[in-house]
């Protein structure tokens, strides 16, 4: 059975112009262990839907199914202990870290309020988090404001794994990050997984992160999940007219790369009140009259989800 | 495509105090920018980038930040001696800045038509109206339709505002254009279009630039040649095929290695360990040793120079003095 199972999860805004539909019909199952990447453009819903999923928002509709329960229809006590083992890493170590709690407070807090531990072993797990995320225990009493991006994430990674959770979902955790600092954080986040059976969603804009971390990629467009397939297919083989824009319009560092484009015209359009059809249309090079109808993830080939009615055309 | 130096950086220092601490920011950067060239600074955060491209401008805030040493030429000029009238005259006329962030290079106040004129308006003997018409013009050429000038900025997206700046820094027609990561705020997609539109109005208009961004795979695409920053001190400079195909720097091959490569699966990256250093207590000799794989005792004290390891490829690293085996 899968970690986490996710049926037609809907989430809508309402906003003075109109109903934002920022998440839309999306759904996929999650494997124990396995990590999810979640990318797309900035608007596109993909944290809100890793928000939603948490139950963090409350959705519009659908169904999300953790360890086999409906985390949308539990009771606020059986959620809460659902929630042990379910977490989130924020993609800004600044803003979501309380600048008046030490790194021991931080990462202490979740087992305060958890009140299993005494308090001499409350400390000892405390050390030991702080060494598994690579935090100095000279640190410990350091606030937020005195440590650079990389260590701060690394608190937020300490935070999120004190409750030992199955499942964390990672909100862009790398975005704010130079880049050496961003494979170190790379590397551990990986290690962690392997060490602890990790179940991850990973929300990014940025590609090749994903396909360096995801065993399963889907990609996100307007609030609906146009393609999902395994991480490695996803690069070599993508069907969706956007996936193919969006995979082609990534600087390659390599002065050697024959990289074709496919520059997009305009801009991604509003998600209030977006009409029935295929969403990418406006800007597809191969939409037609029935792109204009509501269109389906369907099974493409094995593994293969691909939400384009032209799938045959567009990949011949 | 290069041609004479258009804009010459020597040895240049910029330090930063805030209280009794003393950043120094920018450590002796010298280059010099051709004709018709494109030349990528890169580096990390802190790494003292911008501090280069406003101290070419003259908008440094001045204090914190004090330009301790070296010279700017433009033109035969000493651009650090001129005038704030002279220097007024030089900037958005013959260099103009694009700013990183689109929302706040522009004044939410104002049409950004009339933003565009202004600027045309400071440096041309030009009417109203002419001003209003060549506004107009700029917006189309870079992608927007002309009548959405009588716009404000947040009428805009994120894309569309970086295009009106973009207009904006070229309204003059500027010999020299320093983009300060002109599209890091912006989604691939749409930086896929602005980076397309700004490389096709550079080559129409001969313009030269500084490209600053920490990321490489921009840096492949647009640039002739490439400065690698570190610490306020460029560690390795050379043409793009110096910096990609024959890597010298040991911090050059540390951002390489912490890259996810798209086109061949790692299993795990290489980060470069450790930290940049703290830029009001630097370390001595190579700044970069403490991260080092391959530093030495000699790394810790001795002051490295810029080593030439092949004509126009400069290298800041004691592995490459070619007085010394090692």
């Amino acid at each position: 059975m899968a970690l986490l199972e996710v049926q037609n999860l809907k989430k809508y805004f309402k906003t003075p112009r109109g109903i934002l539909h920022a998440v839309d019909d999306v759904t996929f199952s999650l494997e124990e262990g396995k990590t999810l990447g979640v990318v797309g453009e900035s608007g596109c819903g993909k944290s809100t839907l890793g928000r939603t999923i948490l139950h963090l928002l409350d959705s519009t509709g659908g169904k999300i199914f953790f360890k086999g329960e409906d985390i949308t229809v539990v009771s606020r006590n059986k959620l809460g202990e659902l929630r042990e083992d379910m977490q989130i890493i924020f993609q800004d170590p600044f803003s979501s870290l309380n600048p008046r709690f030490s790194v021991s407070q931080t990462i202490r807090e979740p087992l305060e309020l958890r009140g299993r531990l005494s308090k001499a072993e409350m400390e000892e797990e405390v050390d030991r988090l702080m060494e598994v995320v690579g935090l100095a225990p000279r640190l410990r009493n350091s606030y937020p404001h005195e440590l650079d991006g990389g260590r701060r994430q690394r608190i937020g990674i300490a935070r999120a794994l004190a409750l030992k959770p199955k499942f964390i979902v990672c909100d862009e955790p790398v975005s704010a990050l130079d880049v050496s600092i961003q494979a170190q954080i790379l590397n551990l986040m990986l290690d962690l997984q392997e060490k602890n059976g990790l179940t991850y969603m990973f929300v990014t804009h940025d590609l090749s992160v994903v396909k360096y971390i995801s065993d399963e990629i889907a990609v996100m467009y307007l609030g609906q999940m146009v393609e999902k397939c395994e991480s490695d297919r996803l690069f070599e083989r993508p069907i969706h007219p956007y996936t193919q824009a969006l995979l082609s319009a990534i600087p390659i560092p390599d002065i050697h790369a024959q990289n074709k484009r496919i520059l997009l015209k305009g801009e991604i359009t509003s998600p209030i009140n977006p009409k029935p059809g295929c969403r990418f249309a406006a800007r597809c090079a191969y939409a037609t009259e029935k792109c204009r109808e509501p269109q389906e993830l369907r099974e493409w080939e094995p593994g293969h989800f691909v939400a384009c009615c032209r799938a045959e055309e567009v990949s011949a | 495509m290069s041609g004479e130096s258009l804009i010459s950086v020597k040895d240049l220092v910029v330090e930063y105090t805030s209280g009794e601490d003393v950043v120094h920011a920018v450590n002796g950067v010298s280059f010099e920018l051709n004709a018709g060239e494109t030349l990528g600074l890169v580096g990390e955060t802190g790494a003292g980038k911008t501090t280069i491209a406003k101290s070419i401008l003259g908008i440094l805030p001045d204090p914190p930040a004090k330009i301790r040493g070296g010279e700017i030429f433009m033109d035969g000029k000493n651009m650090l001696k001129l005038s704030q009238k002279e220097m007024r005259k030089v900037r958005g006329n013959k260099i103009a800045m694009i700013f990183q962030d689109p929302m706040t290079a522009l004044n939410p106040m104002f049409v950004v038509g009339d933003q565009i004129a202004e600027v045309i308006r400071l440096h041309e003997k030009i009417s109203k109206a002419g001003a209003a018409k060549k506004s107009m013009e700029l917006l189309e050429m870079v992608g927007i339709p002309g009548e959405r000038g009588r716009e404000y900025p947040h009428q805009f997206s994120g894309g569309m505002k970086q295009r009106v700046v973009i207009a904006m820094a070229l309204a003059c027609n500027p010999q020299v254009l320093l983009a300060d990561e002109p599209t890091t705020a912006l989604d691939v997609t749409i930086q896929a279009q602005v980076l397309e539109m700004m490389m096709r109005l550079r080559d129409q208009r001969g313009t030269s630039m500084l490209m600053i961004t920490h990321d490489l795979g921009i840096v492949a695409e647009v640039c002739d040649k490439v400065a690698v920053i570190y610490a306020g001190e460029i560690v390795e400079m050379g043409t793009k095929e110096h910096i990609f195909d024959f890597t010298s720097h040991p911090y050059t091959e540390g951002l390489f290695g912490s890259l996810p490569n798209l086109n061949t699966k790692t299993k795990r990256l290489k980060p470069i360990p450790g930290m940049m250093p703290n830029p009001s207590s630097l370390p001595a000799g190579c700044k970069f040793h403490p991260r080092c794989p391959y530093a030495t005792e000699a790394c810790k004290t001795e002051t490295v120079p810029l080593f030439e390891t092949e004509p126009g490829h400069l290298v800041r690293c004691l592995r490459r003095d070619p007085r010394q085996v090692r």
